[in-house]
């Protein structure tokens, strides 16, 4: 599903303190792409993903996502956007403590009409054989793939991830980013990496880089690398 | 699909068994209570309905010093009445110091209900009401004497006109013990000496649809029937005056808003509890809310999510709490009544209206509460909820504090933190105590009531008599009833008049009025009118509707009755009587008066019997209420004092990687919330004074009394004792979980 951002700005903020976050961002990211968001910390990049995730309102400016904008949707139509479109993976991997890893993706299953195999996602995830285990009972790697499973399962056009291997280890952030390529490969999702490691752009399709609330640069990487074979 | 979050339901269930078992168990016996005595009292209330139709109640009765003529009889039936002797005999022997009205066969009204055996039907049986023959240990067969006369007890029964053992309509409460009612059959009764029977005439209207006002002009017009034709009427009342009869009635039906007023405050504040377990969970899990709404997961789902084990909770603790509450404390809650009370058999039945009080609304307000914390938590962008940013309105900045030692200044930031746990607890501590002072200070406060009688009774014998005759060594007093609008009720009290010698050597401590139309009121009677010296009150003479103005011209220290004392000429000239009538003697010394003249004998044993006797009845209701409130203190401490830790672990957590040791640890944590309980438990304390106070008010205005409030400062001391030795009960248990916060917690959690 293609992803048109249009003119947004966004503000914290009121008086003196006011900032302004996202300073007209202009930008498309294509269907099936792999687009890696990529800035320091403050750039605005997490709240343009934000924004594009419906979980944020931009104070100026539109979204469009497929044929709707997301300014006129009310908080309902936006939680039905996010329901069906979206699947959204965050740093810290928020599972249900007292749910097992299988049923924390089953949390998002019941969300979809439409659902993929929960037990071939889990051999996908290389989680089949942890499937009864708790969260408390896995590494954090397991848990990130644990969180992406519960974005992929409702099979979502779009999958927003806001830097997802911020919390993890070296090996263990080849295998995630690794593990989101192969899932592209497989769904043809629109995926949308957040980060602020530079190494990742590598493997996307698309970057955009963010400075000071605005899109410095904007291309299309025409030659991208496995993400196996990134290093940073 | 079945949500799969329904799974974490029996898993959340486990995790936090403590505080589900704790708030179940809580629900549970608020709704037993709720349940059970809701069901006895409507079963009560029907059965009582019932049987004061079926058995024929009087609608009133008069008691006069010599029997009726035929003459008079005939004219009062005129008044479209059925009129029936209800004549007794008055034996003062019986178990040392017990007096016992033995009444004559009824056939027309006040049929007696058998409890057991059968009614009398020889000379030498006798049926003693129920209660009585409890309270003194008579079973179907034994053998009693009454005025040295032996009869078999032939059944155990209840009479209508006593279903309440009231010796004297005045008195405050009712005697089980001291005072007992029996019936022998016609035979029988023809055993007692004449100068023992008391002529009582009991009437009953042959329409029974009549209104109150209705009853009340007919009575009206049989008393002056009465007076006209030179009875000498003793006593004149209506069954809704008397108390035997009424006080039932009224106690029955004014117990249930207390119960379900106990049972709504209980259900709410374990409502409260539960919305701050609730809100507690959610800052908890806010980033996981966050991301299940940022998956598309509504509002609507969520609520339910975080509702359902409350509901569950109340549901189920609904369910045992009623079948519990009708089927085995059913016994339990039939004996408040029943030890009380001279009722009929019991008729139970399901109740439709006890069900909605115990069940639907503490469920409707078990959901409406946690319905709106949630709804309102739910408000926030799922954004705010992966920021943990759960605050409706900003903190711009830290509250500022003096610059008290650190850990002050930590034990108010906690106790800032918590504020919402500790305003629940804090009217949890409220109820409890407030349960607990009931439990532990009404037995005292009975003392004092007597104490205070005894104190203040001026004689030691009254002797109302049926004709004025000489007696030596007493001195002569004309009483007579007058009533005057009590203001909390809307409806009249009755003030007893007491005209007495100017130069009363046993009425002393204040000054006799002499002037026209000014009194002295007793101090109960001051108190329940809320009356002075200076003003004025307007008394009222139903009989004879006549209305007198009267200044009160000093407060004396009197508390056995509603009473109201003047020179016995100026009662004689107010009364239009002739200068000098008598119809009482009151004296330090037994008189040598014939039984024959004598209506009614009263000695001080008399006056105080009833009020000590209360307590008998009451003591299994305080031992339940002590536990209960015990019970509830643990509880309400226990969860959400725990909330305090739980919020906290993981500071705790750093405290101790820090190197911060157990015990400087329960400083920072756990003292702020024992600050908090022990002010909470002495601020409190004036507050359930005061309302105890209160209740005190509303139970005197249900009397033909005055309860005075007193409370001793040990019950206080021993309410704090109570409280401070619960709190650090579970100090001890929170400790305990203190020490078992792992430090790696610290580390481990990184967000």
């Amino acid at each position: 599903m293609k992803i048109k951002v249009n003119d947004v700005h966004k503000f914290y903020g009121s008086g003196d303190s006011r900032v302004e976050v996202l300073r007209g961002i202009n930008c498309e990211i294509r269907d099936g792409e792999i687009c890696v968001l990529l800035g320091p910390s403050g750039s605005g990049k997490s709240t343009l993903l934000n924004i594009i995730g419906g979980i944020e309102a931009a104070d100026a400016g539109c979204v469009d996502i497929g044929e709707d904008c997301t300014k006129n949707m009310n908080e309902k139509e936006l939680t039905l956007y996010r329901r069906n479109h979206l699947g959204f993976v965050f740093q810290f991997y928020n599972l249900v403590p007292n749910l097992t890893l299988k049923e924390n993706i089953e949390v998002c299953a019941y969300l979809s009409k439409n659902p993929l195999d929960i037990d071939e996602l889990l051999k996908t995830l290389g989680l089949y054989e942890h499937k009864d285990k708790l969260p408390s009972q896995l590494s954090g790697g397991q848990q990130q793939r644990c969180a992406i499973g519960r974005a992929l399962i409702k099979n979502p056009s779009i999958l927003l991830c806001d830097e997802p291997t911020g919390a993890l280890d070296y090996q263990t952030s080849k295998e995630i980013l690794s593990l989101i390529e192969q899932v592209n490969k497989k769904y043809r999702n629109t995926i949308v990496i957040v980060t602020h490691n530079d190494a990742i752009k590598n493997m996307a399709n698309h970057v955009l880089k963010m400075r000071d609330g605005m899109i410095v640069s904007d291309y299309v990487n025409e030659n991208p690398i496995s993400a196996g074979q990134l290093e940073w | 699909m079945r949500n799969p979050l329904c799974k974490r339901y029996p898993r959340e269930f486990k995790k936090n068994a403590a505080r589900y078992i704790c708030t179940f168990l809580l629900l549970v016996i608020t709704i037993i209570i709720g349940s059970g005595f809701l069901c006895v009292m409507e079963g009560v209330k029907y059965s009582l309905d019932e049987y004061l139709i079926e058995n024929k109640v009087e609608d009133g009765y008069f008691e006069t010093a010599f029997p009726l003529d035929d003459n008079v009889k005939s004219k009062l039936e005129e008044e479209d009445i059925v009129l029936s002797d209800n004549f007794y005999s008055t034996t003062e022997e019986f178990d040392g110091d017990t007096k016992v009205y033995v009444f004559n066969e009824r056939k027309e009204m006040n049929l007696p209900a058998v409890f057991e055996g059968k009614l009398p039907n020889s000379p030498n049986e006798i049926a003693v009401d129920r209660l009585f023959a409890e309270n003194h240990d008579i079973s179907v067969g034994d053998s009693i004497e009454l005025s040295k006369i032996k009869f078999t007890v032939s059944g155990t029964v209840s009479l209508p006109d006593y279903s309440s053992l009231f010796l004297n309509n005045q008195d405050f409460v009712m005697n089980p013990i001291g005072f007992g009612v029996c019936m022998v059959s016609e035979e029988g009764f023809e055993r007692f000496d004449e100068s023992t029977i008391t002529y009582r005439y009991s009437y009953r209207h042959n329409d029974q649809n009549l209104s109150d006002k209705e009853k009340s002009d007919a009575a009206n017009r049989i008393v002056r029937l009465l007076v006209d034709n030179g009875a000498n009427v003793q006593e004149f009342l209506t069954s809704k005056n008397n108390q035997s009869i009424s006080f039932v009635m009224n106690d029955v039906g004014k117990d249930g808003p207390v119960i379900e007023v106990f049972v709504y405050i209980l259900v709410l504040i374990i409502a409260f509890v539960f919305a701050v377990l609730s809100a507690h969970t959610i800052e908890e899990e806010a980033p996981i809310i966050g991301t299940l709404r940022s998956m598309g997961y509504k509002k609507r789902e969520l609520i339910l999510h975080y509702i359902t084990p409350p509901i569950i909770v109340t549901l189920l603790a609904a369910a045992v709490g009623n079948a519990l509450g009708y089927t085995v404390m059913i016994e339990p809650f039939k004996e408040i009544y029943y030890k009380s009370y001279c009722l009929p058999p019991l008729t139970l039945q399901f109740n439709r209206a006890a069900f909605i009080k115990t069940t639907i609304i503490p469920v409707a307000i078990m959901i409406v509460i946690n319905l709106v914390l949630l709804v309102n938590k739910m408000s926030l962008s799922p954004l705010r909820f992966l920021r943990k940013d759960l605050k409706k309105r900003k903190q711009k900045k830290a509250a500022r504090l003096p610059n008290f030692k650190f850990t002050t200044r930590f034990r108010i930031r906690v106790i800032l933190q918590n504020k919402g746990s500790y305003i629940i607890l804090f009217f949890g501590i409220f109820l409890s105590s407030f349960l607990l002072m009931f439990g532990i200070g009404l037995k005292p406060l009975m003392d004092n009531y007597v104490d205070t009688i005894d104190d203040t009774l001026p004689y030691e014998y009254q002797y109302i008599l049926k004709v004025p005759v000489e007696a030596e060594g007493g001195e002569k007093v004309l009483i007579y009833s007058l009533e005057t609008a009590y203001y909390m009720t809307g409806s009249n009290v009755e003030v007893t008049f007491y005209g007495i010698q100017e130069d009363s050597k046993i009425f002393d401590g204040f000054t006799i009025p002499t002037e026209q139309n000014h009194i002295v009121v007793s101090d109960s009677l001051a108190k329940k009118l809320k009356v002075n010296a200076g003003d004025e009150i307007i008394f009222e003479d139903t009989v004879y509707e006549k209305k007198y103005t009267l200044v009160v011209d000093e407060i004396c220290p009197y508390t056995n009755n509603l009473g109201a004392y003047m020179s016995i000429n100026q009662l004689c000239k107010l009364l239009e009587k002739d200068a000098g009538t008598f119809n009482c003697y009151v004296s330090q010394e037994k008189l040598d008066i014939d039984d024959a003249y004598i209506a009614k004998f009263m000695d001080r044993k008399d006056f105080l019997g009833a009020a000590k006797q209360m307590m008998v009845s009451f003591e299994e209701v305080i031992a339940v209420m002590n536990v209960f409130s015990v019970f509830a203190y643990l509880v309400l401490m226990y969860l959400l004092t725990k909330i305090v830790i739980d919020k906290n672990s993981l500071y705790i957590s750093f405290m101790k990687v820090f190197g911060y040791e157990k015990t400087e640890i329960r400083k920072l944590y756990l003292d702020a919330s024992a600050i908090v309980a022990m002010v909470s438990l002495l601020v409190c304390l004036p507050l359930e004074a005061y309302l105890f106070k209160m209740v005190m008010e509303y139970i005197s205005s249900l009397i033909e009394g005055y309860v005075y409030f007193y409370m001793p400062v040990w019950v206080y001391a021993e309410i704090i004792v109570i409280g401070a030795v619960s709190y650090f009960a579970i100090n001890a248990l929170h400790m305990q979980k203190v020490k078992r916060i792992p430090m790696n917690e610290a580390l481990k959690n990184r967000e």
